[in-house]
C-alpha cells in the first residue's frame, strides 16, 4: 500500500478523500492555489503544497505543477478526485512517465469512453444497449436529415465532443432540422473545437440511472443504482440509491450491461454508466465517467463499500477482495447538494461569509463538506459548498431523514438551497418515486416557495439579538461542537466518515 | 432601527421589554402603524449564537449570526434574513436590482437593442457567472435606453448592464 499520496482537487472531494486515506494509515498532501491556502481541504491534509494562482488553468489543472509537487513531497500516488484533471488522458501519461501511480483507470480507458460517438459504437459492439441514433463520419446536412427521419422524430442533435448540454438541440419535426443543425454546429465548434454532431432518438421523460462498477484488471463487478433524475439544466439536486424505478430484473439487467461496458475498455477502478430509463424500462447506455462521482456516497451508504479505500487498494494492485455475490443492498440513501445559489432568483450564485455553518448529526446521516464556519464563499469555483447524505432503513424514512437532516443544517450568512431542497424532500412528487429528469425544468420553481413565517417573530429575534449584543466580536462561532461519532448502524464502515474536520 | 424581512418592502420596529431575563415584544409596528402581534419573547442561551425564543408559550430555539446589516436567523428548521436600516432611511435600490451584474462574470448574449419595449420579466440580456448562466430580466416593463455590454465582454459586480426607462 501507498504510504503517501497527493490529492489534485480542492473542497469537500479533497477532504474526503483525505479521511479515508488516513484511515487506512496512509499520509495526505493537499494542494492549493492562491484563494484556498485556508481552505479546509488543506486542512485535513497532512501537509500541503502551494501549486499556484487562483485560475483553475494555473493551478488545479496545472499538471506539470501537480506532479512535480508530488515528487517534492515524496507522493507516490496521485488521486485525482472529480473535475479539474481526473479524466485527462495525458495528465495520467505523465503521472506514468514521472513513476508515479495514477489513482483510477489507464488513459486508454479514459480516451476509449472520451469520445461519445466511438464509446457508444464500442458499447454496441460489447452487446450494450444504445439510444438509436447515427453516430458517423458523413457529416453532410443531408445525409444527417435522412437519418433522423430514420431514426423518427424526436430526436436530439449532440456535439460529438460534448458535455453540459453545450451543442445539444431537441428537434420536434423535419422542418426544424436544419436550423437545429446549424445552431448545435456553431455552438460545438465554440465550444470544443469539433463541429461533429450525432443525432439520436430522443427518449421523453425518461430517468437518470446509472451503475457504480469497479474493476481490479481482473474481474469487473457493479454496484448497483443511483437515480438522479431530479435534475435542473443537467445539474443534479437530489441523488437516491437504490432507485425507485428500477425493478429487481432491470437491476440485473442493467448491472449486466454496466459490467459489459466496462469490460469492453479493460476498466480498472471505480467508474460509473449511465442510462436512460424510459417509462417502458428500456434502457439505454448514455456514456461513462471515468472517475469518482460527486454522488459517489449514496452508494457507499447502501452497500457499505469505502468506494475511496477500494480505489487506493486497486491502484496499488491489490485484488478488489469482492465478488458479486458479496454486495448487497441494505436500506436506501438520498444525496442533497448543498449550493450557494438563491432558488428565488434563478438560482444566482450567491456569495458572502459563512458567519454560522453547524452541521446535523446523528444516525444515518453524513456530511461530506468543502466548507466550515468562517470561511468566503467566492466566485472563484462551482458553488457547492457541502453534500448531505442520508442513510435509512426505507425510502419513506430516507426522504424523512433528509428533510430533517436539511432542517438542521445552519448555514447562516450566505443564501443556500438547503430551504428549496426541504421542499423537494417533502413534495408528493418526490416522496412518490415519480421524478423524471425533465421534472424541475418544466415546473415553475416558485411552486416549490417555503412556507412564510411570522415577521413578528422574526423581527423581535433581530432587535432582541442586538439588544443582547449577539453581534460582537466572540459571541457568534467558535461553537462548533464536537459531533457524535458514529452513524448508528454497528459495525458501519463510515464510523470514521460522520466526524467534522477539522 | 427599522427591520425588514428578507425581499419584503414593509419596514418593521419592534419595541421589547426586559421581564425576568426575557425580552418581551410589547410594540411592533409595520409602516408606522400599529399591528397586533402574538406573545413573543426571547432569552440568551448558554451557547454562542443561540436564543431561546417563546411563541405563545411555546419555545424554540433561533440560532443568529449578524452579517453587515443584517440578521440572519434559523428559526424551526428554516432560514431567514432580517435586514436593519436607520430609521427614516431611504429604500434601498429595490427593483433596480435585475439591471446590474449580481456578480462578476461574462455577457454571453445581448437579447435587446436600444429603444425596444420590453415587457416585465423579459430576458434582457444572459451572463455567465462561476460556470452557470444567468438571465438578467427586466424588473419592469419600460423602454431600453441604453445596453452598456456586448457579447463576450467580462462584467463586475454592481455594473449597470442595462439602463431601463418609462
Amino acid at each position: 500500500m501507498f504510504e503517501k499520496i497527493l490529492i489534485a482537487n480542492r473542497g469537500e472531494i479533497s477532504a474526503r478523500v483525505a479521511r479515508t486515506a488516513q484511515k487506512m494509515g496512509i499520509a495526505t498532501v493537499a494542494v492549493y492555489s492562491d484563494v484556498d491556502r485556508d481552505s479546509l481541504h488543506v486542512a485535513c491534509a497532512d501537509e500541503a503544497v502551494h501549486i499556484g494562482a487562483a485560475s483553475p488553468a494555473q493551478s488545479y489543472l496545472n499538471s506539470a505543477r501537480i506532479i512535480q509537487a508530488a515528487i517534492d513531497s515524496g507522493a507516490q500516488a496521485i488521486h485525482p478526485g472529480y473535475g479539474f484533471l481526473s479524466e485527462n488522458p495525458e495528465f495520467v501519461e505523465a503521472v506514468e512517465a514521472a513513476g508515479l501511480t495514477f489513482i483510477g483507470p489507464s488513459a486508454a480507458s479514459i480516451r476509449a469512453m472520451g469520445l461519445k460517438d466511438a464509446a457508444k459504437a464500442l458499447m454496441q459492439q460489447a452487446g450494450v444497449p444504445v439510444v438509436p441514433g447515427y453516430h458517423g463520419a458523413d457529416q453532410s446536412d443531408g445525409y444527417l436529415a435522412e437519418q433522423a427521419q430514420q431514426i423518427g422524430y424526436p430526436v436530439l442533435i449532440k456535439a460529438v465532443a460534448g458535455g453540459g448540454g453545450k451543442g445539444m438541440r431537441l428537434v420536434e419535426s423535419a422542418e426544424e432540422f436544419t436550423n437545429a443543425l446549424q445552431s448545435a454546429r456553431a455552438e460545438a465548434k465554440t465550444a470544443f473545437g469539433n463541429d461533429a454532431v450525432l443525432i439520436e432518438k430522443y427518449i421523453t421523460c425518461p430517468r437518470h440511472i446509472e451503475v457504480q462498477v469497479f474493476g481490479d484488471g481482473r474481474d469487473v463487478i457493479h454496484l448497483f443504482e443511483r437515480d438522479c433524475s431530479l435534475q435542473r439544466r443537467h445539474q443534479k439536486v437530489i441523488e437516491e440509491a437504490p432507485s425507485p424505478a428500477v425493478t429487481p430484473a432491470i437491476r440485473s439487467a442493467m448491472g449486466e450491461a454496466a459490467v459489459q461496458a466496462a469490460k469492453a475498455v479493460d476498466y480498472e477502478g471505480a467508474g460509473t454508466v449511465e442510462f436512460l430509463l424510459s417509462e417502458r424500462g428500456e434502457f439505454f447506455f448514455l456514456e461513462m465517467n471515468t472517475r469518482l462521482q460527486v454522488e459517489h456516497p449514496v452508494t457507499e451508504m447502501i452497500t457499505g463499500v469505502d468506494l475511496v479505500q477500494k480505489q487506493f487498494e486497486v491502484a496499488a494492485g491489490m485484488p478488489l477482495g469482492l465478488t458479486q455475490s458479496d454486495i448487497g443492498i441494505t436500506g436506501h440513501a438520498m444525496e442533497a447538494r448543498i449550493y450557494a445559489e438563491n432558488p428565488s432568483k434563478g438560482f444566482l450564485p450567491a456569495i458572502g461569509d459563512l458567519a454560522m455553518w453547524r452541521e446535523p448529526a446523528g444516525p444515518g446521516i453524513r456530511v461530506d463538506t468543502g466548507v466550515r464556519e468562517g470561511d468566503s464563499v467566492t466566485v472563484e469555483f462551482d458553488p457547492m459548498l457541502a453534500k448531505l447524505i442520508v442513510h435509512a432503513p426505507t425510502r419513506t424514512a430516507a426522504a424523512r431523514r433528509l428533510d430533517n437532516a436539511l432542517a438542521n443544517l445552519r448555514a447562516l450568512g450566505v443564501t443556500t438551497n438547503i430551504g428549496f431542497l426541504r421542499q423537494m424532500a417533502q413534495h408528493p412528487d418526490f416522496t412518490s418515486g415519480g421524478i423524471t429528469t425533465d421534472y424541475l425544468d418544466s415546473r415553475n420553481i416558485a411552486d416549490f416557495a417555503e412556507p412564510e413565517t411570522n415577521p413578528a417573530t422574526l423581527v423581535a429575534i433581530a432587535a432582541a439579538a442586538s439588544r443582547l449584543g449577539l453581534d460582537r466580536v466572540g459571541a457568534g462561532g467558535s461553537s462548533q461542537s464536537t459531533t457524535d461519532e458514529h452513524t448508528g448502524h454497528a459495525g458501519d464502515p463510515f464510523r470514521t466518515l460522520s466526524r467534522s474536520f477539522p | 432601527m427599522e427591520w425588514s424581512v428578507g425581499e419584503t418592502s414593509e419596514r418593521y420596529t419592534a419595541k421589547l421589554t426586559d421581564t425576568e431575563g426575557a425580552l418581551a415584544l410589547t410594540g411592533l409596528t409595520s409602516d408606522g402603524v400599529e399591528q397586533a402581534h402574538s406573545e413573543i419573547s426571547v432569552a440568551r442561551d448558554n451557547q454562542p449564537g443561540r436564543l431561546l425564543v417563546e411563541v405563545n408559550g411555546q419555545a424554540q430555539f433561533a440560532h443568529v449570526a449578524k452579517v453587515g446589516d443584517s440578521w440572519w436567523i434559523h428559526l424551526n428548521g428554516r432560514i431567514h434574513v432580517v435586514n436593519g436600516h436607520e430609521t427614516g432611511s431611504a429604500d434601498s435600490d429595490a427593483g433596480e436590482g435585475g439591471l446590474t451584474a449580481p456578480m462578476p462574470g461574462t455577457i454571453l448574449e445581448v437579447q435587446v437593442k436600444e429603444g425596444q419595449r420590453v415587457r416585465e420579466g423579459q430576458t434582457l440580456l444572459v451572463m455567465e457567472a462561476m460556470k452557470m448562466e444567468h438571465r438578467i430580466q427586466a424588473p419592469r416593463a419600460g423602454e431600453v435606453l441604453a445596453v452598456n455590454f456586448a457579447t463576450g465582454d467580462r462584467v463586475d459586480m454592481g455594473d449597470t448592464l442595462v439602463e431601463l426607462g418609462e
